[in-house]
């Protein structure tokens, strides 16, 4: 025989200011199995809960309904408190009449009636409740990282401080991302080689991390805690073990001023063996099959191996797949700028000396192809006028993308600082739509590149770029003196806009997590779980997520770090258990569930008899997996398949208590 | 309208402006909080504001000859509410001064920088105003004769109008200000 509490909370005035409490109460009290109802002011507080608790204990209950605020507020607060009785923490059930009742409605008689309503069905069906237990998963304590650049690196490096083990695999031959291309890093002007390649050390040298570069990912399958993995080592042609970075190989490559460096963004060459910088971690070469002319011509060059000391190359090497179980996933996939040639106007690739940021963040690098002078690509000379245009496809829903990217006003003012610190009588000129310098130091930073170091900044965007005389001629707007200006440059400098990691949705795919249209991945709530993707067990890290500046980036990683660490210290993973099961004496074996299950948790499972023969072959729900959505309840065409606590006969329950 | 940026200009106007006002120009937010405040803005081609960003970007043209800087009645409304403790009612002072020097003569405000070039004249002189021969050297340069005659006997009744100058004591101080400005 059910034994059922009612409570009515006030929620102070939220809700008794438009329900009739007391009469919803009277009302809860009359319907069969209703033990005791009470109103009380507000239910979440410590009394309130405390109210609860002593019915449970002194009335005996087996069930418990509160008329209150939605769930999602302070369901798991009551079903602790249930729990401390011993009640099984299914068995209380919120009829929410603050967000759907009192909140909405004005008419205080039509409100209480529907409040009403609304509790009685709840009545219901805690009435035809089960007990319900927690599904626990067991934990692979290891965890890949996607991605080494610095959030990546971050994160890898926390887990791994952590005691527990790190795959990071990265897609280029050497770990360190965007950021070690960069100069110096806003706002403090800390040289970024220098505080990142420490970490890229670190990361090769510690005992619980195992590095794949020049590797990418292959496959995902499983779920939290038990993730397996496929990672596609691609062929070095170098057998790392031997090779010692002296870099005989490369000064032997005849293939000297034919490819073009992706490290230096196409400003300088690089040869068909190589490392992508000095720096690189490892210092393991990699040759590019598609250039080497050893590939090309049928095995003829072979210089480098004949200029190897320890003859580490094998021009034979085959890809390989590795396959590792792990418990976490971090996607840190890093970020690409957009393409420049979106604008006409601007003349990039037209005319060499309209650049982009990271290319000029090379032309300052010590390490870059000019070593850190500033000199024109066209002639190689020292520009003294630089036009800065930010926004270059950022905020420009037309022709790039609507959002801002959040490190370019930085970058740039940097930029001109920079170039102010090298040319001594230099002029720099920024056009921009809005400065944006939110975080600690920006703003001063921003001030002072204009009041200190001499930078225009002109507020509105350039029309059009063209050549006059061997300089560029920039015509934009100043629009707050109202004014066309004209202004003839050395060098043009675009602040291009920031997009997602080519093939970071192939990515995404593979891991079934979420990534909103333009192709960042969301996180699984924008300001309480930032750190974690919509799939459990798969967290996110740096600009993968959306644009942000090294600081951001680093925190991210190790937000994500600390999450797996969390998630790690216990030895089971504990899913909440209303979940869908399936009956397999009545599946029929067609998979529509399967087809519509967004968490891929549905996987086909043989009936077999005594003998080893198939009997027929039906739906399996993985409980790590299944996040009891109860899409498949409603596809499945046998009725085969029941989402606990919500059952087929209570929901038909709640909707019979209206029918009077 | 269009203006071509000529770097070289632009540095000359800029910093001649610049050690001038003995403050500097890329201070300025471009808030507006000075042409908010400005009584006389109504009047204006263009805001304070725009004044200081046509400085810095060297439109000299324009700049020396609109009519905002002879319209500003140097009341210092913008300078004392300026966030950033720029002297906007002190760049229209030195704008006019940059202007007398090059010899361009405001168009539309000619009777301003008439009264302005008397007043000075008079300072300078006398190391204060000496109300009589202002008046008298402004009426023969402006050709009003007869304006404002009627002011005239109340102003000597409350002793307002004095007959005859009282300079400062040290009249060398206030020729040495001239001087340094120059």
């Amino acid at each position: 025989m059910a034994r059922i509490g009612v409570f009515v909370c006030w929620c102070g005035s939220n809700i008794a200011g438009t329900v009739d409490v007391k009469r919803v109460a009277e009302e809860a009290a009359k319907i069969p199995g209703v033990v005791e109802a009470v109103d009380y002011k507000y239910m979440c507080s410590d009394p309130g809960q405390n109210t609860l608790r002593k019915m449970i204990k002194d009335k005996n209950l087996t069930g418990v309904v509160l008329a209150a605020c939605s769930p999602h507020m302070h369901e798991n607060t009551f079903r602790k408190a249930a729990v401390k009785e011993g009640l099984n923490p299914y068995f209380i059930e919120i009829a929410n009449i603050r967000e759907q009742v009192s909140w909405v409605h004005e008419d205080k008689e039509k409100a209480t009636a529907k409040a009403i309503d609304l509790l009685k069905m709840m009545v219901e069906k805690v009435k035809r409740n089960k007990p319900i237990e927690d599904v626990r998963v067991p934990l692979t304590k290891k965890a890949l990282v996607v991605g080494g650049g610095i959030s990546g690196i971050q994160a890898a490096l926390d887990i791994a401080n952590g005691g527990v083990e790190v795959i990071l695999v990265e897609k280029e031959p050497s770990i360190g991302g965007k950021m070690i291309q960069l100069d110096e890093t806003f706002p403090t002007l800390d040289c970024s080689s220098c505080i990142m390649t420490p970490k890229m050390v670190e990361v090769y040298q510690h005992p619980n991390i195992k590095l794949y570069t020049y590797s990418e990912l292959e496959d995902v399958s499983g779920y939290i805690g038990n993730f397996n993995v496929k990672i596609k080592k691609k062929a070095r042609s170098i057998v790392e073990k031997d090779c010692t970075g002296c870099g005989d190989c490369w000064n032997a490559c005849p293939m000297h001023k034919n490819v073009k460096s992706e490290f230096n963004v196409n400003l300088s060459e690089r040869t068909a063996i190589y490392v992508p910088f000095p720096q690189a971690v490892p210092l393991i070469p990699v040759i590019d099959r598609s250039v080497c002319l050893h590939y090309k011509k049928g095995g003829k060059c072979q210089k480098c191996y004949d200029a190897c000391g320890p003859k580490c190359i094998d021009f034979d090497l085959q890809d390989e797949i590795i396959e590792e179980k792990v418990g976490a996933i971090v996607a840190a996939t890093g970020y690409d700028l957009m393409e420049n040639s979106l604008y006409g106007e601007y003349g990039y690739g037209q005319f060499k000396d309209v650049i982009s940021g990271l290319q000029f963040e090379r032309l300052l690098s010590a390490s870059g192809p000019t070593e850190g002078v500033v000199k024109r690509p066209s002639d190689g000379k020292t520009p003294e006028t630089i036009v800065f245009i930010q926004c270059v496809g950022s905020r420009d829903p037309e022709k790039g993308v609507p959002y801002c990217s959040k490190v370019c006003c930085m970058y740039t003012a940097k930029h001109a600082k920079l170039f102010a610190h090298k040319v001594h009588g230099s002029q720099s000129y920024v056009f921009y739509i809005d400065i944006r310098a939110t975080s600690k130091g920006y703003e001063e930073f921003v001030r002072s590149t204009m009041e200190n170091d001499g930078a225009i900044y002109l507020r509105g965007r350039v029309s059009k770029i063209y050549e006059d005389n061997g300089k560029l001629i920039v015509k934009g707007a100043d629009t707050l003196s109202g004014n066309q200006v004209e202004i003839a440059a050395d060098m043009v400098v675009l602040a291009t806009g920031v997009i997602p990691k080519k093939g970071s949705d192939k990515i995404a795919q593979m891991l079934g997590i979420s990534y909103d249209k333009y192709g960042f991945y969301t996180e699984s709530h924008p300001k309480l779980r930032p750190a974690e993707s919509s799939t459990a067990g798969i967290y996110l890290a740096g600009m993968a997520q959306g644009p942000r500046d090294i600081p951001e980036s680093v925190v991210s990683g190790s937000a994500a770090a600390s999450k797996i660490l969390g998630l790690f210290s216990k030895s089971e993973y504990e899913v909440e258990g209303t979940i869908a099961s399936v009956n397999k004496t009545t599946c029929v074996g067609c998979f529509y569930c399967k087809r519509v299950c967004a968490y891929s948790a549905i996987s086909k499972e043989e009936v077999k008899d005594r003998n080893g023969n198939v009997l027929k072959v039906v739906a399996n729900v993985n409980s790590g997996l299944c996040a009891g959505c109860g899409a498949c309840v409603n596809a499945c065409f046998s009725k085969s398949i029941d989402l606990k606590g919500y059952l087929d006969e209570q929901i038909f329950a709640e909707i019979k208590s209206l029918a009077v | 309208m269009k203006t071509v940026i000529n770097e070289q200009e632009r540095r000359n106007f800029a910093s001649e402006v610049e050690s001038k006002l003995h403050d500097k120009l890329a201070k300025c937010y471009q808030c507006g909080k000075c042409s908010a405040g400005c009584p006389v803005n109504f009047e204006m081609d263009y805001t304070p504001n725009q004044i200081i960003k046509m400085t810095e970007l060297g439109m000299a043209d324009r700049v020396l000859n609109s009519k905002t800087i002879w319209l500003c009645v140097s009341c210092n409304t913008c300078s004392t509410r300026c966030p950033k403790g720029f002297e906007v009612a002190g760049i229209m002072d030195v704008l006019r001064e940059v202007a007398a020097k090059r010899g361009i003569e405001s168009k539309t405000e000619k009777e301003v920088q008439t009264f302005h070039e008397v007043f000075l004249d008079n300072v300078k002189s006398n190391g204060r105003i000496f109300e009589l021969e202002l008046v008298g050297k402004y009426k023969l340069k402006t050709k009003h004769l007869f304006r404002d005659m009627f002011l005239a006997p109340k102003m000597i009744e409350k002793g307002k109008l004095k007959m005859h100058s009282d300079k400062v004591s040290n009249i060398n101080q206030i020729a040495k200000i001239f001087k340094d400005f120059e």
